[in-house]
């Protein structure tokens, strides 16, 4: 149990029978929760943006070391404070769950940032995260905002240190029931308590305004001019600066040694008449699997385009097939060539990349990911970014999953 | 005197077995580790305190911000770029507002090009800024960390000025910007412009030129030429290696042409060179700031706006410099006011994938030096 164990247990509950003995006890109670209050100490945990805040709120101008909240812990095991800084995905929540229950008692939660409140702006049409983390842990304090400003997670802070002082004996070391399901529910809630302060608040503002009427008569309310809406004029383009290889050229090359390689068919070219193709013009190939391999080959290799750097691989889902999309980009001259493929079935394959560009493994990856696609002669192909067993491959069109979507109402 | 581990100094009776053999293991680092900067996750095959291998695990936090994107329309697309790279969000917002420049072709007036380029200026010194501060912690340098924030938090506050905001910004729209700046920019940035100059020689005494940071980063995380160019890393890491590639000088957009700066290339690759880029860009940006205040025009800020953006039937492709490397955007329409598809091409991304090339053959303690000279950002690398 330790000195801390004796000073709010055991003492407290020897005293608290004798007569007078309550009124020591809450002494005590009291200076162990100011001890306590203004000595957090917060485990460095930060997903996403809310942590640069987070960051900004320790460092020289915030500094909340002011408020006792000094040592950033690293490992769980010596912290008591969590300030969830950001987005909670899917695969980040159990090991959420372990860092909270690694934690000593007293432990205390701040959800900071819209995101770990209720998901924030990905709320919707996300497959992949967990709306609000009160779905995983108890939060003592919310503090709103995308993300928000240090002074609020002070104020956050501060708010939090009132409830720690206020922690009475029924509840000394804070431990919360794990295994009854957390504070789900508790949006719906607080929206009926925020209906009846509205409720409150109109009915006094109605009284008041009509006694503001009452005692004066003369008065002419203020009318607010609308500014007018701002006109902008209208600009002409500024011509695109072309760097490198012109796009006329670069097809030429290309044309000569596959004749059947065609520019893919955009809005202001024409795929049988290469002249058409301005500095504007996105250079893209439209190649069969049969070319894919050997058109990629040529380009990198190739002495006048050097295409050295792969700067992505991607795929288009186009309902009935997909097309497979390889960016390139040279950083000698500054051109770049997009090489679009289809492939179709239930299970497309298409030839790897890996060999040519060693960049290509970790692209590779994520299409197989999210979209199904598989690489044949791929070192390594697993998923990338979800988990083993997650169904289907979100990115296609008819990705279906109503336990994990929630449908944009608008 | 020079100690040869495997004969015996003098003195001693026994000598140490010759072959000793070694054992490795692997070590799980993340995704709850204050030195991966966020949720990655690395798992390590060791030989005593020497890396053998490296393998990264991404996605815990992975959002979905792909998919997403072809359910709103966009406009409403715009918030959520600067929730990719958040210490670049300008930039992202640039990306995107080019790439649907592109699709309609719409211009931008002179001011809103100035606004463009001075306030992503800004936030590449600010985002240098924190990486300079945290790679200084890192290494158990946390004085590093409060004098880089005190001057990152000065640049913090124009934005916050500017636009409302002090991270993610959603500032940039198609055409211009959403408001004009204040009369107060000009002055502010002049200040402020002043105070980094002195800065940047404070930092030079403070780590750059201290010996102990020298020893960890000199020789160590070396990424050659060709192993970056393979691995598609762009930014820093790719001119620390060598590869004279910045896309506002090779490929140049908004008018980035007209200024007069250099791009700065390292010569061997390992961590001090990633270092020292990125220290002398803050120096070329802020000659790029000081350039553009020169010049700033007056004149509207924006160009007409449109009640609804249809992008026409097509695919586009955008590319900017950010703080990282190229972020590249690649947008297929298809004529309703949705995007069909748009995939983000993110820095990190690549800067990671070549991490067990640096990272083998040394300790753990120079992986975190490395994971920090990347200059990673997980939500850019998980989207």
């Amino acid at each position: 149990m330790g000195v801390a164990g004796i000073v709010t247990e055991t003492i407290p509950k020897i005293l608290d029978p004798l007569p007078g003995g309550r009124h020591l006890v809450n002494g005590i109670e009291f200076i162990v929760g100011w001890a306590r209050a203004n000595s957090l100490w917060p485990l460095v945990y930060g997903t996403a943006c809310c942590a640069m805040e987070m960051m900004a709120t320790g460092a020289s101008r915030h500094d909340w070391a002011r408020f006792g909240v000094e040592v950033a812990r690293a490992t769980p095991r010596q912290a008591d404070l969590i300030v969830l800084a950001g987005t909670i995905v899917e695969k980040m929540g159990n090991n959420l769950v372990t860092l909270y229950q690694q934690m000593p008692g007293p432990k205390y939660v701040i959800a900071m940032g819209s995101c770990s409140i209720s998901g924030g702006p990905f709320y919707y049409d996300s497959y992949s995260i967990v709306r609000g983390g009160d779905r995983l842990i108890p939060v003592d304090v919310y503090v709103p905002g995308c993300p928000p400003r240090p002074e609020a997670l002070l104020y956050g802070i501060m708010h939090l240190q009132k409830l720690i002082r206020k922690e009475g004996r029924h509840n000394p070391w804070k431990v919360k029931e794990f295994e009854t399901p957390p504070c789900i529910d508790i949006h719906s809630n607080s929206k009926k308590e925020w209906v009846e302060i509205e409720t409150q608040k109109q009915a006094g503002m109605t009284t008041a305004r009509e006694r503001f009427k009452a005692e004066n008569p003369d008065y002419v309310p203020y009318k607010a001019v609308r500014r007018p809406k701002d006109k902008f004029p209208e600009v002409p383009r500024r011509p695109v600066v072309q760097s490198g290889l012109a796009n006329q050229d670069i097809y030429a090359i290309v044309h000569e040694v596959f004749p059947e390689v065609k520019q893919v068919k955009q809005e202001n070219t024409d795929a049988e008449n290469d002249k058409k193709l301005t500095s504007e013009t996105l250079l893209e190939f439209a190649v069969t699997k049969d070319h894919y391999l050997s058109l990629l080959t040529l380009l990198k290799t190739h002495a006048t385009l050097q295409m050295d750097l792969l700067l992505q691989v991607t795929a288009i889902d186009q309902h009935d097939f997909f097309h497979i999309l390889v960016h390139l980009l040279s950083t000698r001259h500054g051109h770049k060539i997009f090489v679009r493929c289809p492939v179709a079935g239930e299970q497309p394959e298409i030839e790897t990349l890996s060999h040519l560009y060693r960049g290509a493994e970790w692209h590779e990856r994520e299409v197989y990911d999210l979209f199904g696609i598989i690489f044949r002669g791929h070192p390594d192909l697993r998923r990338l970014f979800l988990k083993e067993d997650f169904p289907g491959h979100p990115l296609r069109k008819n990705f279906k999953d109503p336990s994990r979507i929630v449908k944009r109402p608008y | 005197m020079e100690i040869n581990h495997l004969q015996a100094p003098p003195g001693f009776t026994d000598t140490a077995a010759a072959e000793a053999t070694t054992e490795e293991y692997y070590l799980n680092m993340g995704p709850q580790h204050p030195g991966t900067h966020g949720v990655l996750r690395l798992v390590l095959r060791l030989d005593g305190e020497n890396v053998q291998e490296v393998v990264p695990h991404l996605g815990y936090v992975h959002r979905a911000i792909e998919k997403m994107a072809e359910n709103q329309t966009y406009l409403q697309n715009i918030h959520l770029t600067d929730r990719l790279d958040y210490l670049s969000s300008f930039m992202n917002n640039l990306g995107l507002c080019m790439a649907i420049e592109k699709g309609l072709g719409i211009g931008v007036p002179e001011r809103g090009e100035y606004i463009r380029v001075m306030l992503c200026e800004l936030q590449r010194i600010q985002s240098h800024l924190l990486w300079w501060g945290v790679l200084g912690m890192d290494m158990g340098a946390v004085t590093a960390f409060l004098y880089g924030f005190k001057e990152r938090e000065m640049i913090t506050d124009i934005f916050e000025e500017v636009c409302g905001n002090r991270l993610t910004m959603n500032f940039f729209r198609p055409g211009g910007s959403s408001a004009d700046v204040p009369d107060t920019f000009l002055p502010r940035v002049a200040t402020v412009i002043e105070r980094l100059k002195r800065a940047l020689d404070e930092y030079q005494t403070l780590l750059t030129d201290n010996i102990i940071f020298q020893e960890r980063t000199r020789g160590i995380g070396v990424l050659s030429r060709e192993k970056a160019l393979s691995y598609g890393c762009t930014g820093p890491v790719l001119r620390g290696s060598g590869v004279q590639y910045d896309g506002r000088k090779n490929n140049p957009y908004s008018i980035y042409e007209r200024f007069d700066f250099e791009v700065p290339v390292g010569q061997g690759g390992d961590s001090f060179d990633r270092y020292l880029v990125r220290m002398e860009e803050m120096a070329q940006s802020i000659k790029i700031v000081q350039q553009a205040m020169e010049t700033f025009p007056t004149g509207p800020y924006r160009s007409k706006e449109f009640s609804k953006y249809r992008i026409p039937t097509g695919s586009y492709f955008s590319q900017v410099e950010t703080a990282r490397g190229l972020l590249g955007i690649y947008m297929v329409a298809d004529g309703t006011a949705k995007p069909y598809r748009l995939k983000y091409r993110s820095p990190s991304f690549s800067n990671l994938s070549a991490i067990n090339e640096m990272a083998v053959g040394y300790k753990i303690a120079d992986l975190i030096t490395i994971i920090s000279t990347l200059d990673l950002v997980i939500p850019d690398i998980d989207r």
